[in-house]
C-alpha cells in the first residue's frame, strides 16, 4: 500500500514540470510583465527542465507548448517554438560537456540561451514583417536573466521532492 | 586541438541528432519542423487555411476553459477594489455628469446647424451599419501583439480588415478570422497604422500603435494646427475604414503628440464588428 501510494506521488511530481509548461502556455502567462519588469518564465522552465532533468520535460512537449503559445499570442506559427527548442537545444548541449552542476554554471550558461532565443525570436519576428519593440526585447532579456536563480532554488526544492 | 574539436562536434551531435532516453522526438527532427511551419504560414491556401482555423478554434476553447479560473480571480480582484474605491467614483461621475450636461445643449445645437448646413448645400449622407455583437474570448496581450480573441468568425460573416469599436468607439480592425473566432489587432499595437483626421485643425495623420502605452501621431504636416484636447476620427481615406469613427483625444507627452484613447482596452468585454456600411450621396 505504502508502495503504491510513493509510486502515485513520484509519479505526480514527474508530471509538474508538464503541467508547468502547459498552464503558462494556455494560460498565456509565459511572459510575465510588471510594471518595468518582463521575465520570460517559459524560457527559464525549459532550460532548467532540459538541463537537469531531461526526461521530465520532452522536446514534443516543448515544440507543441510554442505551438500553442504562437496562436495564443498571434504570432507566425513555428516562431516560439523555434525559440524554445533553441533554449532547449542549449541546455542539452550544456548537459552533454558538463559535470558539475551548481547555480552560478547553470546561470552563466543560461546567457547563451537566451541572447540565441531571443535572436531567433527577432529574427523570425522580423522575416515575417512584425515590428519589434528592440528595448522590449532587450528589457526581457536582463530581466529573465536575473530573475533565473529564484525559479532555479524553487525548481530544485521540486527536483530534490522528486529524487526523495 | 584536433581532439578538441572532435569532442565539440561528439558533444553536439548527442545533443542535437541522438533522442535522448525517453525522448520520442530528436532536437534536429523538432527544429526543421519549426522552420517548415514558419515557411508554411506564407502559403494561402483553401485546405490549409480550413486546418489552421480549426486548430486555432480548438486552441482559443483550449486556453479559454484553463483560465477560466485565473480570469474568476482577476475578476473577483477588479470588484473587490471598485467596492473600495465606491465613494471617489461617485464624485468623480457627478462632476462628469454636470460635464456632460452642459455639452449636450452644445451638441444639440451643433447636429441643428449641421442639418441646415446639409440642406443648404444640398447633400445628405445617410450611413447604413451592419454590427455583428461578439464577446472578447481570450485576451492574452502579447509583448509583441496587442491583440485579443473575439468569438464570432467566418459565421457571422466576418472578414480580415473589418473594423471594430467599443461601443462607437473604434479600438482595432480584424486580422485573422476562423469560424468561430477571430483576432482582433488593437490600435495601441506597433503593427497598427491608421489613417485619421483631427478635428478643430482638420489635419490628416496616421495613428501609429506603440505596443506599449498610448498610440502617436505621425506624419503630420510640418504647418498643422493640432493642440491637446483636439479629437481624433477615422478618416476613412483609402476607404478601409468609415469616416467620422471616435476614437480619442490628442495629448501632448514626451515631445510628442500622443492620442488617449476613449475606450480602456484592458477593460473590453464585448465589441461591435462593422460588417460593412453603405455610404450614399442623394
Amino acid at each position: 500500500m505504502s508502495y503504491t501510494i510513493k509510486q502515485i506521488r513520484l509519479k505526480f511530481f514527474e508530471l509538474v514540470p508538464i503541467f508547468l509548461l502547459f498552464f503558462i502556455t494556455l494560460n498565456g502567462k509565459s511572459v510575465i510583465d510588471f510594471k518595468i519588469l518582463s521575465i520570460n518564465v517559459h524560457y527559464i522552465l525549459i532550460y532548467f527542465w532540459v538541463l537537469r532533468q531531461p526526461q521530465a520535460l520532452g522536446y514534443g512537449f516543448i515544440f507543441l507548448s510554442g505551438i500553442i503559445t504562437d496562436v495564443i499570442f498571434g504570432l507566425p506559427i513555428g516562431v516560439s517554438a523555434l525559440a524554445l527548442l533553441t533554449v532547449a537545444a542549449v541546455a542539452a548541449y550544456v548537459r552533454v560537456v558538463t559535470v558539475r552542476i551548481s547555480l552560478v554554471n547553470d546561470w552563466i550558461s543560461f546567457i547563451p540561451a537566451l541572447l540565441l532565443a531571443n535572436f531567433i525570436y527577432f529574427m523570425s519576428l522580423y522575416f515575417s514583417n512584425y515590428s519589434i519593440d528592440y528595448l522590449y526585447l532587450f528589457k526581457n532579456c536582463v530581466f529573465t536573466f536575473i530573475f533565473y536563480p529564484i525559479l532555479w532554488l524553487l525548481f530544485t526544492a521540486l527536483l530534490n521532492l522528486m529524487k526523495d | 586541438m584536433e581532439t578538441n574539436r572532435e569532442d565539440v562536434g561528439i558533444a553536439i551531435r548527442s545533443a542535437f541528432l541522438r533522442r535522448d532516453t525517453q525522448q520520442r522526438f530528436s532536437l534536429f527532427v523538432l527544429v526543421v519542423i519549426s522552420i517548415f511551419l514558419l515557411f508554411v504560414e506564407k502559403i494561402e491556401t483553401k485546405p490549409l487555411n480550413y486546418f489552421r482555423s480549426a486548430v486555432k478554434d480548438t486552441i482559443y476553447r483550449g486556453s479559454e476553459i484553463i483560465s477560466f479560473p485565473a480570469r474568476s480571480l482577476g475578476g473577483s480582484i477588479d470588484l473587490l477594489s471598485d467596492h473600495i474605491n465606491l465613494y471617489t467614483n461617485y464624485n468623480n461621475l457627478k462632476k462628469e455628469n454636470d460635464l456632460l450636461k452642459d455639452q449636450i445643449l452644445t451638441s444639440d445645437y451643433l447636429t441643428l446647424e449641421n442639418t441646415q448646413l446639409r440642406k443648404l448645400i444640398d447633400e445628405q449622407m445617410v450611413s447604413y451599419s451592419n454590427l455583428v455583437s461578439s464577446r472578447v474570448m481570450l485576451d492574452k496581450q502579447s509583448p509583441y501583439l496587442n491583440s485579443f480573441v473575439i468569438n464570432s468568425g467566418n459565421n457571422k460573416n466576418i472578414k480580415n480588415g473589418m473594423e471594430v469599436l467599443d461601443g462607437k468607439n473604434f479600438i482595432g480592425r480584424i486580422v485573422d478570422v476562423n469560424f468561430f473566432s477571430s483576432r482582433v489587432l488593437l490600435v495601441s499595437d506597433l503593427n497598427s497604422k491608421i489613417p485619421v483626421i483631427i478635428e478643430s485643425s482638420e489635419n490628416h495623420a496616421i495613428l501609429s500603435g506603440r505596443g506599449t502605452g498610448n498610440p502617436t501621431l505621425e506624419y503630420l504636416p510640418e504647418d498643422h494646427k493640432v493642440k491637446p484636447g483636439h479629437k481624433v476620427y477615422t478618416s476613412g481615406k483609402e476607404g478601409i475604414f468609415s469616416p467620422g469613427i471616435p476614437i480619442g483625444e490628442v495629448i501632448f507627452e514626451d515631445n510628442q503628440f500622443q492620442v488617449l484613447l476613449f475606450s480602456d482596452l484592458s477593460q473590453i468585454t464585448f465589441i461591435n464588428v462593422n460588417l460593412g456600411n453603405e455610404i450614399k450621396n442623394k
